[in-house]
């Protein structure tokens, strides 16, 4: 997730020409993770003390929230000033802190390094917190795109790991989210809310913080479960019945919710208790990507790759085949799960019609944008499909021509992702690159 | 009894929508082994092309001095709609899925689904956001059956599904394209070696999915005259279950599968009610398949996503 | 007591009887032949050894133990390893990957490792690698371990199958026609490599092969299978002159 910013950044003036941007690129490959994190936490603060400032001077109505995609996209006239507030703000810092202090920081990675791989990965991380806090505390509609951006993000790997990794066809996930977050809802409602439908709180609400986890967890293991209904029929047989079955069951369970009086039908669920900070989003993100990326780069998970490649070759190589659907299968729904539980202590409200085709599409759109088999993919996929939703919003109809023109040049030009097929290497991440 | 009858009317009208759109989709995934999701979409453009041939029409009819009855006004805008329709599909086919021929099918079905939004939104913003009626084009009259009420449109919309169906099978088994097509089914990568151009085949598969979905269009705009631009989605999902419901590229197989969804779910909303409708359609559906994995007329076939 | 037995091997495909009464022992270090002009069958002994087809009659023991009614996976894991006709690769695994999955069964850290790595799971990977490096080392193919197998050559690729059979740990090693499509070089490579399994782990093997010289140099003992029959079962030398095997492949000669 950390090389996200530095990409976007290097993107900027590489218009000039392929062998200007591979200048631009060796030029600035000397900076390590650390440096680039640095250059955002900079960034931001600047843009923290002085963002109201600049943007008055360069005549910006207020500090652009998105990059400044809105105000472009609303008065085409701000583009300059919004562009100027976007380069001055964002990019200047961030490379200017990375090139300059890069040797320091090229050395202070190294030290962090040898004293142990996973508390520099750690400390990237805390960073990596820190700007995205700094950067979502500036107004309450970054705070929201940012986590359930994060939210995507965990949606989109786990679709990966069984449309990519496993290589079948799911179209669940939003039945799996759908039952992650009602389960996950109901446990919270009941147990520390005064409300309406459950009645009094069976438990003290102070308490109910430090149970969210558990509610999550229930919500995972409700989607798995409602996945087990459709792997054991499926997986029995081979092609592209699990596309179909898993259709249908998604349809299931929106109906099924739809008909359930005592989490309010149609008209949805809300008033979730506000357990869903930042620090809780990202700190499951990042157990999400973690577990999963664990998962995917061990024997044992790759005999999912071995599953989708060859099944019978899988089969003579002693590789358990159906027990690797199995676990692929329940594996990702868990998480679609928690991410479902997630999303629905961000928005405080769920209801069925959230669950739909519409999500399904959206949700698959950022596997296959980002890449199969690839956790680089599919949290590049998730971050700029949600961004770009978000960012495109002014342009009202059109964003949905843009967005699925995008989509289908990508396929064109990439059939499998943009990043597909790449091992997400962590430790190699935060190395210092001298 | 009366009621089941009744019931058994609507449900005839509402399965042959369901059957003519899941022919598109048969077709496709049998000739090309792909999810064309843009299908339900592509039922919608024909409705609204339908919808725009049949405006025009009237307005000429009324226009002009001769009087051109109603039905020779629809027979018409059928036709047109299945051929301007069919131009449509051959577009799709040629910008969406011809240049992702070797790649993943699943990538392709991607494709499809982004096609199906860029239409609904293409649709959107050139009709406007407000619902379109369809002109009635032939006087409804009813006819009293023993206490069922059976309407002409009825009888005409069943009736029409049902040519349309029988001259598929017919264009399929009798006519040198036909076999060709089967012939792709059997076997996509040995076909282009026999002389059979592929891309021609590919073009006319879409063709006359789009054709057949458009003249379901048509007739659904005549029984239910209000269109909007998402209506293609819910529909076209519903019969891409249908489709694979009936196995893997078998006429016959979609036609049932299409008949059967529609007589669930109005048989279902008559004993249930009626928000128990999908919840119940498609728990049968989930059984019928954990019995018949490949559908009622498929073969066991172990293709898998093309990775 | 044999190290594989079968008895009365016998599979029917509709009206088709595909192999009929197929008997074999074999002992811990034999190397046996199979041949037989195409579609004789060969390949459908080893899927009913293998526990991908199941037969109709007659039973295969492993150490008195019987396959039926395993799956293919548990019947690999306790001893028959193969590799395949036409080759069964997972094409976007490296070398190194492809070896390393066929010690599966061996896995003991579970989920929990799997989710949550550890130490064990460390532990165990790495023993994996180094046995796999060994594999691939034997077969000459260590400095291609970090290679996706399709950017292998084809010959490459038949010795990586060698090498993923062996990582299964098996008691007896099938292998199918190992030099289909090789050139001479090719085929010099992998008569050493199977010489070399077969001298330094004492594995019994059992070979299916078309190139008679290939067979007749390698085997102790060789079958001939015609439509599903052993016509013809000895050492090589009786083989070559048998005259139902001659006119198996060259045909009848016609007399006047």
């Amino acid at each position: 997730m950390t090389n996200q910013q530095p990409e976007i950044q290097s993107n900027g003036p590489s218009k000039g020409g392929k062998g200007y941007f591979k200048a631009f690129r060796s030029y600035f490959s000397c900076v390590p993770m650390l440096g680039w994190l640095a250059g955002i936490i900079a960034a931001v603060l600047f843009e923290r003390f002085l963002g109201d400032q600049i943007s008055e001077l360069l005549g910006l109505p207020k500090i652009p929230v998105l990059f400044g995609c809105m105000i472009m996209l609303k008065d085409f006239s701000l583009i300059p000033s919004a562009l100027a507030f976007l380069v001055g703000v964002y990019f200047i810092p961030i490379l200017l802190v990375g090139r300059a202090l890069a040797p320091v920081f090229n050395g202070l990675a190294g030290m962090i390094y040898k004293i142990s791989p996973m508390f520099s990965v750690v400390l990237h991380l805390a960073l990596l917190y820190l700007a995205l806090h700094l950067w979502a505390d500036l107004s309450a509609y970054r705070l929201m795109t940012l986590k359930f951006t994060l939210v995507a993000v965990m949606l989109t790997l786990s679709l990966n790991v069984i449309n990519g990794y496993m290589g079948e066809f799911s179209c669940s996930h939003p039945g799996f989210m759908a039952l992650g977050a009602y389960a996950a809802s109901v446990f919270t409602l009941v147990l520390f809310t005064n409300d309406r439908f459950f009645g009094e709180a069976l438990l003290s609400p102070s308490m109910g913080v430090y149970f969210f986890p558990v509610a999550i967890i229930l919500g995972g293991f409700a989607a798995a479960l409602g996945a087990l209904v459709i792997a054991i029929p499926s997986f029995r047989t081979r092609g592209d019945y699990l596309a179909i079955i898993s259709l249908a069951f998604m349809f299931i369970v929106k109906s099924l919710i739809e008909n359930l009086e005592v989490v309010g039908g149609p008209r949805g669920l809300g008033s979730q208790p506000n357990y869903a900070s930042l620090p809780m989003v990202f700190g499951w993100t990042v157990l999400c990507i973690w577990v999963i990326n664990n998962f995917v780069r061990s024997t044992l998970g790759k005999a999912l790759n071995a599953v989708r490649d060859d099944e019978s070759a899988a089969d003579a190589m002693t590789v358990n085949t159906r027990r690797t659907k199995m676990v692929g299968f329940l594996f990702g729904a868990f998480w679609a799960g928690a991410a479902g539980g997630l999303f629905a202590h961000i928005l405080r409200y769920v209801n069925p019609a959230s669950f739909g085709l519409q999500r399904l599409a959206e949700i698959l759109a950022m596997v296959y944008f980002g890449g199969l088999n690839s956790v680089h993919g599919s949290i590049v996929g998730a971050v700029s499909i949600s961004l770009l939703g978000e960012a495109l919003r002014p342009l009202e109809l059109f964003k949905w021509i843009i967005i699925p023109l995008l989509l289908i040049l990508v396929m064109i030009f990439r059939p499998t992702g943009l990043i597909a097929f790449k091992e997400f290497n962590v430790k190699q991440l935060v190395r210092p690159r001298n | 009894m009366t009621v089941f009858f009744q019931s058994l009317v609507n449900a005839l009208q509402w399965g042959s929508f369901y059957a003519l759109i899941a022919l598109g989709y048969s077709m496709v995934y049998g000739v090309l082994m792909l999810f064309n999701f843009a299908h339900g979409d592509v039922f919608m453009v024909g409705a609204y092309i339908s919808f725009i041939v049949a405006t025009a029409l009237t307005a000429l009819a009324a226009a002009g001095t001769i009087a051109i009855p109603g039905w020779v006004v629809l027979l018409l805008t059928i036709v047109c709609a299945m051929m301007l329709n069919a131009i449509v599909g051959i577009i799709i086919e040629r910008v969406g899925y011809r240049p992702l021929r070797e790649a993943p099918r699943a990538s392709a079905a991607i494709t499809g689904l982004m096609i199906g939004i860029i239409l609904e939104t293409g649709v959107l913003a050139i009709m406007g956001a407000q619902r379109a009626k369809f002109p009635s084009l032939i006087q409804s009259v009813t006819y009293d059956v023993g206490g069922v009420f059976i309407t002409n449109k009825k009888i005409m919309i069943v009736l029409v599904s049902i040519v349309l169906m029988l001259a598929l099978d017919q264009f399929v088994k009798k006519t040198k394209w036909g076999m060709a097509m089967r012939a792709m089914a059997f076997d996509y990568t040995v076909v282009p070696l026999m002389g059979v151009p592929a891309n021609v085949i590919a073009a006319l598969t879409f063709a006359i999915g789009s054709g057949l979905a458009a003249s379901a269009g048509c007739l659904f705009g005549v029984a239910y005259p209000v269109l909007d631009p998402y209506m293609g989605i819910v529909f076209g999902w519903k019969a891409f279950v249908a489709a694979i419901l009936g196995g893997r590229g078998s006429i016959l197989g979609a036609t049932l599968a299409g008949f059967l969804l529609g007589f669930i779910e109005i048989f279902v909303a008559l004993i249930f009610p009626s928000t128990m409708r999908d919840f119940i359609a498609y728990s049968i559906i989930l059984l019928i398949l954990t019995f018949r994995p490949h559908g009622f007329f498929g073969e066991p076939h172990s293709a898998r996503l093309r990775l | 007591m044999p190290l594989l037995e079968i008895k009365d091997l016998s599979i029917r495909f509709g009206g088709l009887q595909a192999v009929k009464n197929y008997n074999l022992t074999m002992n811990p270090g034999d190397i046996r032949g199979l041949i037989g002009p195409n579609g004789a069958g060969k390949t459908t002994v080893f899927n009913m050894m293998t526990g991908i087809l199941t037969p109709t009659e007659g039973q295969v023991l492993l150490n008195n133990w019987s396959i039926e009614g395993f799956q293919p996976y548990q019947i690999a894991a306790r001893g028959i390893g193969r590799t395949f006709q036409n080759l069964c690769l997972w094409r976007h695994m490296t070398v190194l990957e492809h070896v390393k999955m066929a010690c599966y069964s061996k896995i003991t850290y579970g989920l929990f490792g799997a989710f949550f790595g550890g130490a064990r799971r460390k532990r165990e990977e790495t023993q994996m690698t180094n046995k796999a490096m060994d594999l691939l080392a034997l077969v000459k193919l260590d400095q291609f371990a970090d290679q996706l197998v399709g950017n292998l050559p084809y010959g490459a690729q038949r010795r990586m199958e060698i090498a993923r059979a062996l990582a299964t740990d098996p008691k007896i090693l099938l292998l199918d026609e190992p030099t289909a499509g090789m050139n001479p070089e090719e085929l010099d490579q992998i008569m050493e490599i199977i010489r070399l399994v077969h001298g330094e782990y004492k594995m019994a093997i059992l070979l299916i092969e078309h190139r008679l010289k290939f067979v007749m140099e390698l085997c102790e003992r060789i079958q001939a299978l015609v439509f599903g029959e052993v016509i013809a079962e000895g050492e090589p030398e009786e083989i070559r002159n048998h005259p139902q095997v001659i006119e198996a492949y060259l045909g009848k000669e016609i007399e006047y």
